[in-house]
């Protein structure tokens, strides 16, 4: 298993000594646990008194609630109580989902349980706390509202004409927010163009479906003053502020733990009215509440993602040199902007990425985000790439076509140089260590395109449309402060590390970053004990629980390994220099003339050394013995934060192969190709399948995924049978490989991997398709990319 | 998503199973559960009494009977798909189960509680159409067999009376000229298909002799195209007189993967991958 070993980073010494786990593909420990069963997460908790919560969800898109009565669901067995929106109000403060650093944004206050008005199919009305799940469903079942539909406002794209229906008439319009980048002169660049190429592209609403729904224990303990929540959330201290606040309790006095969390990809990375009002219930009654998603909750209050339409426009000289880029960009986001991220950033990252791998001296980019009658949407794994990554990949083939160039050549001509950074993307946000020219090549050397090119005319003989298509992405991994901190949002860009050497020799690691089954726990170990020269197994970690481990961000946005896996090498360092302290002075010798290899201090000239065990005995308990003055600190704490910069990019590069039923319209992928640039791998395997499962979503996003909604607001396929995500059946032949170009933020290197897959996979699919279509002169603009779609495109339905 | 409150009745037996249902209209057959326990989940179903005939013995038996292969009902599809009978007698059909869902849902689904569930877009209801296999089923009455291609009245609605429980499928054996060649498409494997198509064919001297076409997942039932199925044996396979046959004597009902126009556009060309199949 540990045959793979990539470490590329001399800052990290050679892969030739004991105990060097940094760069190999150790299998995970918690992977065992989990396929045991032996994973506890938040539904497998039961504590004493506590009580189950339901609710009352409206079953339209926009209405006025006429009157509601609870009172007979209050006599239904087991039923404790029945609340509306003004018992749970006097427990939870409202929120607002806008932040100051993007200029203005517009979103009203959200309380826990609507009032009178709903605004999307799904959002809570009432909540009934019964002694389990089914008595309180069956105590739903007898609530009487009295309703009067609204006329909602479904669609995005007539949301700001002058007869759309105003969700929230205090704000006049249904506009969220809107952001324009302008850099040089895009109109004078297009006169100057030789050709000039335009798309328009659809993205459906999708969601993430994790494994695991959203869940929550809360449990307020009247006589600690302290809340304690059980929350399969990514966030654990951004959580404990938000309770703090909202359910005003003395923010060191909220517990926040998230141990094992079954999958997140960004959806439970944000506040939701059912959990709020969970906790807010356990405050007023002082009994732990427990409240878990069921599937269809999910499909219908879990953020939805995407939903964009963009149109885009590209100016290119003879040659093939892109002078200018310019789109436009509108999306939808649900009646509220989620707290406490905003939906503004889906946006933004669009705005922020589009064109980000070439030199575009002249760009122009405008994003309008409005409300909608349908379920809240914002943030979800790349987010905002694949739109950015599709338009750009798009203009860039049409724009080779047009010219009559490959459709590696013209990237090859337009990337930023891989010795040209610093740099930046042509929005102006900062680049570094970025590899697309290494990247490209090497993917071209593993697809053979000429081989491909062949097949294509000799499938196209026999009525099979091939086609590939190459793209290059930027990744955004590792924020800094700049991303939300600095609008105001208490989200921690700084992570902790905490590491001891214990009584038994054994390593204790605590780290604010969580583990949602990618495989954090496992890298953390490697790190750790590669740095300290212990076995793996001599390692114990602790994550996700704010009464436990340092203060930090969590993951998300593809910073555990970054941010956090920094913060452990530089605390695990400082652990082992107080170890060869203490060893020196006990061993009466010098400290440079020790190492530590194998859970033992070592004589590197040889001779008898100590273990870690005998080191920590002496320490703990026979202290009397060490030299007076002996710093007995076998303790060391370290943080890491990225400073100047918003992020740390990644890059990659993909190609796929697809071929195209035309009687069916049925796609199949033949290959799929990866090669990315994450600076050092800590755990080769790990990262693979952060490419290959990002890739798998990307491929529901291209060709399966979408939340679909009838007229009236009403989503169509809440069902894990009607909602279409790829199975095994469905995933292709993924090869991955790597370039490495170390982050020099840090001595690790590494960047994030989590993103790419997600936000590269429908922009190379949908121009394999293309590729394959334009030999008939046809083409797909919308997303998911269905049969139907493929038949209309042929004309032949 | 739970269920609401019902009573549960293990049944020993066929003859205590009927006279619990007779004796109560609400309630409802549980076998393999693939359809109903969701449904009951979901609360889109609240029946008063679930009846457990899953532990009765000897209703899982797979035999051969004179012309006949007999499939009990309370077979699963994994019981079906390894049967040494059916690779023997019926290999069709193994082609087909490997079509339905999941192994994990093949594994408890019974072969009796889809033919008698009747979803328009499963393969079995079809297969037995097109097979014109004889459905046994046993009420207070005593036995009654029911033609696949009678049973079958609208959507999710059948012959099946209040009293009844279906026991067993009767499919005749196909003899040496006699094919059913089979096709689907689906967005995913293992999803119910956009279209499908059951053929059932008799070749006569390399001649398409007589030809049933049984469609699934088109409209409310298995749809039987027997114009469609004359103009195949007389002029063979062109597309655009065959699609405005099926058109005329289909009522092709959307779903949300695919329009009417695509199931349409979909049964015709699965004429041709069947006829191509016959080639093969």
């Amino acid at each position: 298993m540990d045959d793979i070993k990539v470490n590329q980073n001399p800052k990290l010494g050679s892969m030739d000594r004991p105990n060097s786990y940094i760069g190999r593909s150790l299998p995970r420990e918690n992977a065992k646990k989990h396929l045991e069963g032996g994973g506890q997460f938040v539904d497998d908790l039961v504590l004493p008194r506590m009580l189950h919560v339901a609710f009352l969800r409206s079953p339209f898109a926009h209405a006025e609630m006429k009157s509601i009565n609870v009172e007979v669901a209050k006599t239904s067995p087991g039923v404790f109580d029945v609340y509306t929106a003004k018992e749970i109000d006097e427990y939870c403060k409202p929120w607002v989902g806008t932040l100051g650093h993007l200029g203005e944004m517009r979103s009203p206050e959200q309380t826990p349980l609507a009032e009178k008005i709903v605004r999307w199919q799904g959002e809570p009305i009432a909540v009934v706390i019964a002694n389990n799940r089914a008595q309180a469903e069956d105590a739903l079942e007898v609530i009487e509202v009295d309703w009067e539909e609204k006329d909602a406002q479904v669609d995005m794209e007539t949301a700001l004409d002058d007869n759309a229906v105003v969700i929230h008439p205090e704000l006049g319009n249904n506009l969220f927010w809107t952001r324009t980048v302008n850099q040089g002169d895009v109109n004078q660049a297009f006169k100057a163009s030789h050709a000039v190429v335009e798309t328009t592209l659809d993205f459906a609403r999708h969601t993430g479906v994790t494994l695991e729904s959203r869940g929550i224990v809360a449990d307020w303990n009247k006589a600690e003053g302290k809340i304690t929540i059980y929350h399969n959330g990514q966030a654990p201290h951004m959580m404990q502020h938000i309770i703090a606040k909202h359910l005003e309790v003395n923010e060191g006095l909220v517990r926040i733990v998230s141990r094992d969390v079954g999958g997140s990809f960004g959806i439970k990375v944000h506040v939701y009215p059912d959990e709020m009002a969970a906790a807010a219930i356990s405050k007023k009654l002082g009994r732990p509440i427990k409240f878990i998603a069921d599937r269809l909750e999910s499909f219908t209050t879990d953020i939805h993602a995407r939903c964009h339409k963009i149109s885009g426009k590209l100016g290119v000289d003879k040659k093939g040199k892109i002078l200018a880029m310019e789109i436009n960009d509108l999306s939808g986001i649900g009646p509220f902007s989620m707290y406490p991220r905003t939906s503004a950033i889906e946006t933004n990252q669009v705005l922020n990425l589009s064109g980000a791998p070439y030199i575009i001296p002249n760009y122009k980019a405008v994003g309008t985000v409005v409300f909608q009658n349908k379920t809240p949407m914002c943030q979800y794994r790349a987010v905002g790439h694949p739109i950015a990554v599709a338009i750009t990949e798009a203009l860039v083939d049409k724009a080779a076509t047009k010219i009559g160039i490959n459709l590696h050549e013209i990237r090859k001509k337009n990337f930023i140089p891989d010795n040209a950074y610093p740099n930046k993307t042509p929005s102006g946000v900062p680049l570094e260590d970025l590899s697309h020219q290494a990247s490209m090549d090497k993917l071209l050397n593993m697809m053979n395109i000429d081989d491909i090119e062949k097949q294509k005319e000799s499938n196209l003989a026999k009525g099979v449309l091939t086609g590939y298509g190459v793209i290059a992405m930027c990744e955004v991994t590792n924020p800094s402060p700049l991303f939300y901190g600095v609008g105001g949002a208490h989200i921690s860009s700084q992570d902790g590390a905490s590491i001891r050497l214990e009584g038994s020799g054994a390593i204790h690691l605590s780290s604010s970053i969580t583990e949602q089954g990618q495989g954090t726990e496992a890298i953390m170990k490697q790190i750790a004990a590669d740095q300290l020269g212990v076995s793996m197994d001599s390692v114990r970690v602790t994550l996700g629980d704010t009464d436990a481990t340092p203060y930090g961000g969590g993951t998300w946005a593809s910073r555990g390994a970054g941010i956090g896996g920094e913060a452990v090498l530089k605390a695990a360092r400082t652990l082992k220099e107080n170890i060869l302290d203490i060893a020196a002075a006990i061993m009466q010798t010098d400290k440079n003339s020790l190492d530590v290899e194998n859970n033992t201090v070592i004589r590197k000239n040889g001779g008898e050394g100590i273990t870690l065990q005998q080191l920590a005995e002496t320490v703990y308990y026979r202290g009397h013995e060490l030299p007076k003055g002996t710093n007995p600190e076998l303790l060391a704490t370290a943080s890491f934060l990225i400073e100047g910069i918003p992020f740390v990019f990644t890059n990659s590069a993909m190609g796929c192969k697809i071929s195209i039923d035309q009687d069916t319209g049925i796609v199949k992928i033949d290959k799929f190709w990866a090669v990315e640039d994450c600076g050092t791998q800590i755990n080769p395997k790990l990262v693979e399948e952060q490419i290959k499962g990002g890739v798998i979503q990307g491929i529901g996003g291209a060709l399966f995924e979408e939340c679909v909604y009838d007229d009236q607001g009403n989503m169509q396929n809440a069902t894990m049978a009607d909602y279409l995500v790829p199975m095994a059946y469905e995933m292709p032949d993924i090869i991955v490989d790597h370039v490495t170009t170390n982050s020099g933020r840090s001595i690790i290197g590494a960047k994030g991997a989590g993103e790419a897959g997600t936000g590269g996979a429908p922009a190379v699919i949908m121009n394999a398709i293309n590729n394959a279509l334009n030999q008939l002169g046809k083409e797909v603009v919308s997303q998911p990319i269905t049969p139907e779609k493929i038949l209309k495109a042929l004309g032949k339905i | 998503m739970k269920a609401p409150d019902f009573s549960y009745f293990e049944a020993q037996n066929i003859e205590d199973a009927i006279k619990y249902k007779s004796e109560d209209d609400e309630a409802i057959i549980l076998a393999g559960g693939q359809s109903l326990l969701p449904a009951l989940n979901m609360r889109l179903s609240s029946p008063s009494c679930l009846i457990d005939i899953s532990k009765i013995n000897n209703l899982n038996e797979i035999k051969v009977e004179g012309d006949f292969i007999n499939i009990g009902a309370l077979a699963t599809h994994s019981d079906v798909m390894n049967n040494d009978l059916i690779h023997e007698r019926l290999p069709c059909l193994v082609d087909i189960l490997k079509m339905v869902a999941h192994a994990a849902i093949r594994n408890k689904g019974t072969h009796g509680g889809s033919i008698a569930y009747g979803d328009p877009a499963a393969e079995l209801p079809a297969f037995a159409v097109a097979m014109n296999a004889e459905i046994i089923l046993n009420g207070l009455a005593g036995q009654r067999i029911v033609d696949a291609k009678d049973f079958y009245l609208g959507l999710f609605e059948t012959d099946l009376k209040s009293d009844e429980i279906l026991t067993a499928i009767r499919y005749p054996l196909l003899g040496h000229n006699q094919h059913l060649i089979f096709d689907e498409v689906c967005r995913r494997h293992g999803d119910y298909a956009m279209a499908g198509l059951m053929a059932r064919v008799e070749l006569e001297q390399s001649q398409i002799k007589n030809l049933d076409l049984v469609y699934f997942a088109t409209g409310d039932k298995p749809n039987i195209a027997q114009n469609t199925a004359k103009l195949v044996i007389n002029d063979g396979y062109d597309y655009e007189r065959l699609k405005k046959s099926l058109a005329s004597e289909i009522d092709f009902a959307g779903d949300l993967n695919s329009s009417s126009e695509m199931k349409l556009h979909l049964a015709t060309i699965l004429i041709n991958k069947i006829l191509n199949k016959l080639e093969r």
